[in-house]
């Protein structure tokens, strides 16, 4: 179980890619894992047969326990070792080759130099997507494709699987799909008429609720972290409300969204106040001087993630919004390393995208602020001319929400810290 | 019944029309005592005359052009371009003058163009093209493509019938090649495609001379049962008969001899995307000769024209899809 993140201790096996006696590359994905900061493909680290897996599909282990073995010493087209009834090699990958001689392997039929390919149904990984004729033919006759083998590529369920299943129930399901149609006894209305015969039975009987399902490990795991966060600091939260009008025309000439131009006027607080950027572990205080920011990424529905642009003080505007944009693409390809998800000392979120106003964040521990970016709405504004008149402007404005962790600062910082991004936001050059 | 050669049966439908119809009339280079490069119209002259078998100079788009003037006044012309590829020169002639004069003028212009078409002989660039589809694009021509000897005939009585102009593709590469029984007398072979075979687990649609490397490639293929359907006419394209086959097989394979790109085939793929799409169980799969010009090299030619081979190939791994 290779160690995803400082804080990670332990991480749950979710499939096999790869089963024992499949042949395996240096670096391809043998199996996926799951940890509560990342959900990730675990590559082989050496080319060879998969000997043995050590960890069932589900089990949850520590960081350093070892899930298979791959024997290097073996060839693609050679049939397993256990095949022959010798035993497997222990601690397999440390072995040197096999002497040749009597006790080698007898080699296999040749079947080429390719790996084996990969056959289908084992593992539950193969891809669930059905041709348009398989799902015409399969909801026509009311067959659940998921119990339906498949004899095409990769296990691909084909049209004559599913003609094999239909055949094989005989006459009776094209029957059984019709019968309620025909029970119904439906009345007959206008074309145009609007009503429809609803399950409104259903509404005067007890209401019977849908089959609950367990919640995933990714919701899960924000869960855990979430309320730990809650129990663990005095979390408190500060408003201000900040014209944008400078980085709307700064992004518009960059041709870049307001965020990264919001990060760094947030990088700029940051330095000017460090105790923002911190850490604070039950009594450990630390201050960092490199500014990892995290940025919240939605995954849809499934939950969020938070990659880490390291060292972002050093980062230009155009730079940041790169990094943002990569890490943003392979959050939601699922393919983030370990190391782009851990170690952020400041965060920032921004849900505005949808037009909200106001949130209250919660910190990600051990941080001690969190910066929530709401939606820029055009308002009405007082502003003030050089002369000291007074007019009514129409400005895009934001409000920013600081959550702030009073353990470890107090109101005024936070308020002083808030005030230095609206500075930098509302006089930002270019 | 007798059997003859492709070439043969495109010259006995021709003599067969040009004895029961005496408005039809050949026009081309070189066909009258020649007897045409392909020897199509030996012995024609002496039958017929030089009035109706008419040796024309080296000018394309005069030959098409006189031979829409004959046909507006009345006749039944049958033009020979010496190769498919040479019909560029009389292009304008077929597309906005012939194809158009209709919808212009109400004036039909019956007249048959015969194109010498395809490679696998070695003729190179300017003698192996497949250019079918320049005139499928073009509203106002019809489009014929036979691949046996009997279709032959009948589609060559068919078209110096029809009324609108008809591009006859004849495929050099079957005209001594592929033999077959041909019915004596007159008889019309519908603008309709035709099953070369039947069955039931993969269609391969095609037409002209590779209806014969489809028959090959996927005689004997692990059992699989395969259709092959030939098109014979592009324009009308038979979409029931294209979307039948589907119905029934749901694995396709298009092949094309020509080049790629909006060959024949790319338009049956998208009759198929639009309007097969619930029957298909795989990708629908073309294979065509690349965008290349036809090569001198046999060796080359023979890398570049689909083969049977490939055809096996695209079937198998769609078979396995």
């Amino acid at each position: 179980m290779p160690q995803m993140g400082v804080s990670v201790a332990e991480g749950t096996v979710v499939d096999w890619r790869k089963q024992p006696g499949d042949w395996v590359q240096a670096d391809e994905t043998i199996c996926e894992i799951s940890t509560d900061k990342i959900d990730t493909e675990v590559p082989a680290p050496a080319s060879g047969r998969l000997v043995e897996v050590l960890v069932a599909v589900g089990a949850t282990v520590d960081v350093g326990v070892t899930l298979a073995r791959i024997a290097t010493d073996a060839r693609p087209g050679e049939p397993h070792s256990s095949e022959n009834g010798a035993p497997p090699p222990a601690a397999a990958t440390a072995l040197p080759p096999p002497p040749a001689g009597p006790d080698a392997p007898v080699a296999a039929p040749s079947r080429g130099s390719a790996p084996p390919r990969r056959t289908g149904g084992a593992g539950g990984s193969v891809s669930r997507r059905y041709s348009p004729v398989v799902q015409r033919i399969a909801d026509e006759h009311g067959v659940d494709l998921d119990e339906v083998q498949g004899t095409g590529r990769e296990g691909r369920v084909q049209k004559k699987d599913v003609m094999a299943v239909v055949a094989a129930r005989g006459g009776r399901v094209g029957s059984a799909t019709r019968a309620p149609d025909a029970d119904a006894a439906e009345p007959v209305l206008h074309i145009e008429s609007p009503y429809r015969p609803g399950a409104g039975a259903s509404v005067s009987g007890p209401y019977t609720p849908p089959e609950g399902r367990p919640l995933s490990r990714m919701r899960q795991a924000i869960g855990v972290h979430m309320k730990q966060s809650q129990m663990t600091a005095a979390t408190c939260t500060t408003w201000i409300e900040v014209d944008v009008s400078r980085i709307e025309i700064a992004r518009r000439k960059l041709a870049i969204t307001a965020l990264p131009l919001i990060a760094r006027c947030t990088i700029g607080a940051l330095i000017e106040f460090p105790l923002l950027n911190a850490w604070l572990e039950n009594d450990v205080h630390t201050v960092h001087e490199q500014v990892n920011l995290g940025i919240a990424v939605a995954l849809g529905e499934d939950g969020l993630i938070v990659p880490v642009v390291r060292g972002a003080q050093d980062l230009s505007p155009e730079g940041l919004s790169r990094r943002i944009r990569d890490l943003a693409r392979r959050a939601r390809s699922r393919q983030l390393s370990p190391d782009d998800v851990h170690g952020a000392t400041f965060t920032i979120t921004n849900p505005g995208q949808f037009g909200s106003m106001m949130a209250t964040p919660v910190i990600a521990q051990p941080q001690v602020a969190i910066l929530d970016v709401e939606a820029i709405v055009k308002r009405p504004v007082v502003v003030t001319d050089q002369f000291g008149d007074d007019a009514i402007a129409i400005r895009p404005m934001v409000i920013l929400g600081l959550s702030w962790d009073h353990r470890a600062l107090d109101g005024a910082l936070a308020a002083r810290f808030l005030a230095s991004v609206k500075k930098r936001v509302e006089s930002y050059e270019l | 019944m007798s059997e003859m050669t492709y070439l043969r049966a495109i010259s006995d439908g021709l003599r067969t029309e040009m004895r029961d119809d005496e408005r039809v009339l050949l026009m081309g280079e070189d066909i009258g005592v020649y007897g045409g490069a392909f020897k199509v119209t030996d012995g024609f002259i002496e039958e017929f005359g030089a009035d109706r078998v008419m040796d024309t100079p080296l000018a394309e788009s005069g030959i098409v052009g006189t031979a829409v003037g004959a046909a507006v006044v009345g006749l039944r012309p049958v033009c020979e371009m010496q190769f498919a590829d040479f019909v560029s020169c009389g292009f304008d002639q077929i597309i906005n003058v012939a194809g158009k004069m209709l919808y212009r003028q109400g004036l039909p212009v019956n007249i048959t163009v015969r194109l010498p078409s395809g490679g696998g002989f070695s003729g190179g660039p300017f003698h192996s093209q497949n250019p079918e589809a320049w005139f499928m694009h073009s509203p106002g021509l019809k489009v014929v493509a036979p691949s046996t000897a009997e279709d032959a005939k009948g589609l060559m009585i068919a078209s110096i019938r029809d009324p609108n102009p008809v591009i006859y593709m004849e495929h050099k590469n079957l005209y001594r090649r592929v033999k077959g029984e041909v019915p004596e007398g007159s008889y019309e072979t519908p603008f309709s495609a035709r099953v070369a075979r039947e069955g039931t687990d993969l269609v391969v649609i095609t037409y002209g001379a590779m209806v014969h490397t489809a028959l090959e490639a996927t005689e004997d293929l692990d059992d699989a049962s395969i259709m092959v359907l030939d098109l014979r006419s592009l324009v009308p394209l038979d979409e029931a008969a294209i979307l039948s086959a589907v119905h029934d097989c749901s694995k396709v394979v298009i092949v094309d001899e020509a080049n790629q790109t909006c060959a024949a085939g790319a338009q049956v793929a998208a009759l198929i995307a639009e309007f097969g799409f619930e029957d298909l169980d795989g990708p629908v799969v073309r294979v065509a000769s690349p965008d290349v010009p036809i090569p001198f090299s046999p060796t080359l030619e023979a890398a570049v024209l689909p083969s049977v081979d490939r055809i096996r190939e695209a079937c198998r791994q769609l078979l396995e899809y």
